[in-house]
């Protein structure tokens, strides 16, 4: 792998780039479908491609293929990125691609258990769960999930000498369900477990994943009113996806597209908040030596107690500010061209438990899931979201569902006004984080 | 190709005793452009061959996906799917079963007035250039815009062991604009798309200057608009709004396999659901729409299908599997994203049929309200729960349209919403998007402009 793409580059560089970058991909995945309150599908997908960026006179050109045992294929690829670049616009922006680095350890991301697994044992993981969810009460209906393992592999080489290669494997198991009394019927209630190692609990995925659904069950409406609200690891990825994370991101910041440019220093959140982006976290979904340029990953602190500290940069962005890569590039596979992405967006576990947490909300949510952030503006972060699965918090204990509420504000608002951070920190795919408790966020109810 | 596809698919069929077994081949050519400000990011293009091998053994599915389409790496691969099948098996309670299908032999030829595989690249970076030109220029307070631009020419292949075989040519030209604006303060946000199976024809209407300045000046006026109150209000929605409500709060619900996993809508068929100016359908039919096709990734052919008629529940989008399940006919719903994926039922156009009034007559009856004329996004929830958020919409004080308000959105249980469409518009808009269900998939959702008596508008701050 990596000699293809180091052959590659000395190819691309005689044909006539000024500087060119290889990207070359492999990744197996083997999973077992659950539907409808059976395991009724496996699958096994083989993908792996080559990815290439050429420079020309200081425009970028870039073509891939996963055609990889046809020379031909390979060449016409390089000539392809470098008639791209030969059809586009010099950017005067453009200052180099990255230069070679140390790389430091990346702990906790492969174990050749899940390499060596097969479909069948992926079978039972997906047993186990649907027992589990099964058992747990007669109301619950597992719709849809499954199990999964992947080996991941990636090479990256380019002109200035960078040439490394890593690889990594994942094991997941995920359920969702509803549960029906047979007047209603709750949200789609949703667990999961992904982790590095093979280390997965499918009996506790199961349990949860019906539990939930189970005391989704018997909701009620809830009055408008400014309240305390819980957001669970869920709620907050889906909320920080669309807003915050892109906000940290150099290229929002440089582009006017972020509420946070200038802000450096300045006070975002409440002093409970404190994230790091961290591309070394040990067995994290999203640590590696390296990012999707070659360059080293990191731990960056973005807030500390509140202040804003540092954005995210891949190469382009930093050279432009002449700042260095934080190891901030990702792309989608072979497929793509790199841009910023977080790795681990880690917020720090505060020292209260959750049941502490419920207790200080006396009177208010406490919210798994949003319905429609991905219609937050991107921007300003404005959000207007319905809050399902989510359970009224009364005299500090969880009492009964809610229905069809729905929270709004701003997310700088919100992190504004976190009070309190749980000890009960997990992985939710870029989000590390614990459970948080926030003030008065406006709920609309009836 | 089609020696080598009935070789793997016979293979299956007799060496692994697969009750069904398929192959679905593609050899495709993609061009993308990223630009940001003018600045062309990166220009883009790529092959992509593949095959997707899909088998039914013992009641159970295997699958296998690989990058390459000579005979001997699908046979192996397609004995792969088997063993996949066979290991899923194991556990199998209700054996899956396909409904009957009618064997097609077909090769469908596209001749596009403008074949985006023709154009040169460096005419596409100047239909971007002009474009974000045009958004840049429009007004000082516009800080950035991006643009994606992409297409996608090429063959797909498509055989299976009960005699369909079907070579079908591949379209899709895209392009999606965003812009902020900003003034002290105050930054917004807005964006736009442009979608076609047609050709690159689709720019001589939708040009550069139409779409640049509807989202330029979308994303100025944001500037002067304020927060909606929260709470329950009569609401007139926009074609592009309807759309994405028929789409999200309804279509997702109707999609068979959602609805056998216990969405409302089960046990709904032949029931009254929704008032009796509600006509739904999902058309994959439609001439040049982004969402449309001959047949679908299971070599049945595209249809419209109705959805609702007059209030009342009338089919349900299908795939094989679910088709059988429900003793229901095949819809033509069944689209996989590439061949590294399985086929799940999927929506293609997806509208409300339009009735006889106007804009005005749908407007002066509200006291207060809100007019909202552009979605940003959508989700719906089994249980009928949906959100539709939205990038653009007003105040409609005393009959008459008002000020802008800001991130809006709209949510309730979609069965009681429909019940509510007290009012359906005689104009018609069809707009083109792109779905997320796991895979996403190329769209269309539209309709006329209709009035509903009372939404819950999720108000911001």
């Amino acid at each position: 792998m990596l000699s293809l793409a180091e052959d590659v580059i000395s190819s691309a560089v005689k044909k006539g780039a000024d500087e060119a970058e290889a990207y070359a991909y492999q990744g197996l995945t083997t999973t077992v479908g659950i539907e409808r309150g059976q395991v009724a599908r496996s699958s096994r997908i083989i993908d792996c491609g080559l990815g290439v960026r050429a420079i020309v006179n200081k425009a970028v050109g870039f073509s891939y293929t996963n055609v990889l045992d046809d020379k031909a294929a390979v060449e016409e690829t390089i000539l392809r990125a470098i008639s791209s670049a030969r059809a586009s616009k010099p950017d005067e922006n453009w200052l180099g691609l990255p230069p070679k680095k140390l790389l430091g350890s990346a702990e906790g991301t492969y174990d050749s258990k899940i390499v060596e697994l097969h479909a069948e044992d992926l079978v039972e993981v997906a047993s186990v769960m649907l027992s589990a969810a099964e058992q747990t009460d007669k109301r619950v209906f597992p719709i849809e999930g499954g199990a999964g393992a992947s080996y991941l592999s990636n090479a990256v080489a380019n002109s200035n000498g960078i040439s490394v290669f890593d690889h990594g494997t994942v094991i997941e198991c995920s359920l969702a369900t509803v549960a029906n009394d047979g007047k209603n019927v709750t949200p789609v209630c949703f667990e999961f477990n992904a982790e590095r190692k093979y280390d997965i609990d499918p009996e506790w995925v199961g349990k949860e994943a019906a539990g939930l659904a189970v005391s989704a069950l018997k909701a009620k409406k809830v009055e408008t009113k400014g309240s305390k609200v819980i957001f669970t690891q869920f709620a907050l990825q889906q909320l920080l996806y669309y807003t915050l994370i892109n906000a940290v991101k150099a290229d929002y910041v440089q582009r006017n597209q972020s509420a946070l440019k200038g802000k450096i220093g300045q006070r975002i959140a409440s002093e409970a908040v404190t994230i790091y982006d961290d591309g070394l976290l040990k067995g994290g979904i999203h640590t590696g030596k390296f990012d999707a340029e070659g360059v080293p990953q990191q731990n960056t602190l973005i807030v500390e107690k509140g202040i804003l500290r540092n954005y995210l940069y891949d190469n382009y962005t930093a050279k432009k500010e002449g700042m260095e890569s934080t190891g901030n590039a990702a792309r989608a596979g072979y497929l793509s061209t790199p841009s910023v992405e977080a790795t681990n967006f880690h917020i720090m576990s505060g020292n209260k438990s959750p049941e502490k947490l419920v207790n200080e909300a006396e009177d208010g949510l406490i919210v798994y899931f949003v319905q429609g952030a991905h219609s937050s503006n991107p921007a300003s972060g404005d959000f207007s979201v319905v809050v399902a699965p989510s359970w009224k918090i009364e005299k500090g204990g969880i009492t009964h569902a809610t229905k069809g509420a729905m929270v709004a504000g701003n997310i700088y608002q919100v992190l504004a006004n976190v009070s309190a951070v749980a000890d009960n920190e997990r992985k939710i795919g870029q989000l590390v984080a614990p459970w948080v408790l926030v003030e008065n966020v406006k709920v609309i109810g009836k | 190709m089609k020696d080598i596809l009935s070789r793997v698919v016979s293979f299956a069929a007799q060496k692994h005793e697969a009750e069904y077994a398929e192959v679905r081949a593609q050899r495709l050519f993609k061009t993308m452009l990223t630009v940001k400000e003018g600045r062309v990011e990166a220009a883009e293009q790529g092959i992509e061959n593949g095959a997707a091998l899909r088998v039914l053994v013992r009641g159970a599915w295997g699958f296998a996906s690989v990058g390459a389409l000579d005979a001997e790496t699908l046979i192996d691969a397609v004995s792969d799917a088997c063993k996949m099948a066979k290991a899923a098996s194991s556990r199998i309670k209700t054996p899956i079963k396909l409904v009957e299908a009618k064997a097609v032999e077909d090769k469908v030829v596209l001749k596009p007035r403008k074949d985006p595989s023709k154009v040169l690249v460096e005419d596409k970076i100047n239909t971007t250039s002009s474009l974000s030109s045009t958004v840049l220029g429009y007004d000082n307070r516009v800080k950035s815009c991006t643009i994606d631009y992409l297409d996608v020419t090429g063959t797909t292949f498509f055989m299976n062991n009960q005699g369909t075989y079907i070579e079908q040519d591949k379209l899709y030209v895209w392009l999606g604009v965003s812009a902020t604006a900003l003034q002290a303060d105050v930054l917004t946000s807005s964006r736009d798309a442009v979608g076609s199976t047609a050709g690159y024809e689709v720019f001589d209407v939708e040009t550069p200057e139409t779409v640049g300045k509807r989202v330029a000046k979308r994303a100025v006026d944001q500037l002067r608009a304020k927060p909606p109150k929260g709470g329950t209000f009569p609401v007139v929605l926009a074609p592009n709004v309807v759309g994405t409500l028929v789409h999200e709060a309804f279509g997702h619900l109707a999609e068979a396999d959602f609805t056998l996993s216990g969405s409302v809508l089960a046990g709904k068929l032949g029931k009254k659901v929704a008032s009796n100016l509600v006509t739904f359908y999902d058309d994959g039919t439609m001439d040049g729409a982004f969402g449309s096709f001959k047949y679908d990734d299971e070599g049945v052919p595209s249809q419209r299908t109705l959805l609702v008629k007059d209030g009342v529940v009338t089919g349900l989008m299908h795939n094989r599997e679910t088709a059988h399940k429900l003793a229901a006919k095949p819809t033509g719903n069944a689209r996989a994203k590439d061949f590294r994926v399985e086929p799940l039922i999927r929506m293609r156009n997806t509208i409300m049929e339009p009735k006889d009034r106007s804009f005005e007559e749908l407007v002066e009856g509200v006291k207060f309200g809100y007019y909202f004329k552009r979605f940003r996004g959508g989700e719906a929830n089994l249980d009928g729960t949906f959100q539709v958020g939205t990038q653009e919409a007003y105040e409609i004080v005393q009959g008459e349209i008002g000020e802008p308000v800001r991130n809006a959105s709209i949510s309730g249980n979609t069965l009681e919403t429909l019940l509510k469409v007290d009012a359906v518009g005689k104009d018609f808009e069809l707009w083109p998007g792109i779905c997320g269900k796991g895979q996403s998939a190329f769209v269309c959702a539209g309709g006329p402009h209709i009035r509903v008596k009372g939404v819950l508008v999720g108000g911001s701050a």
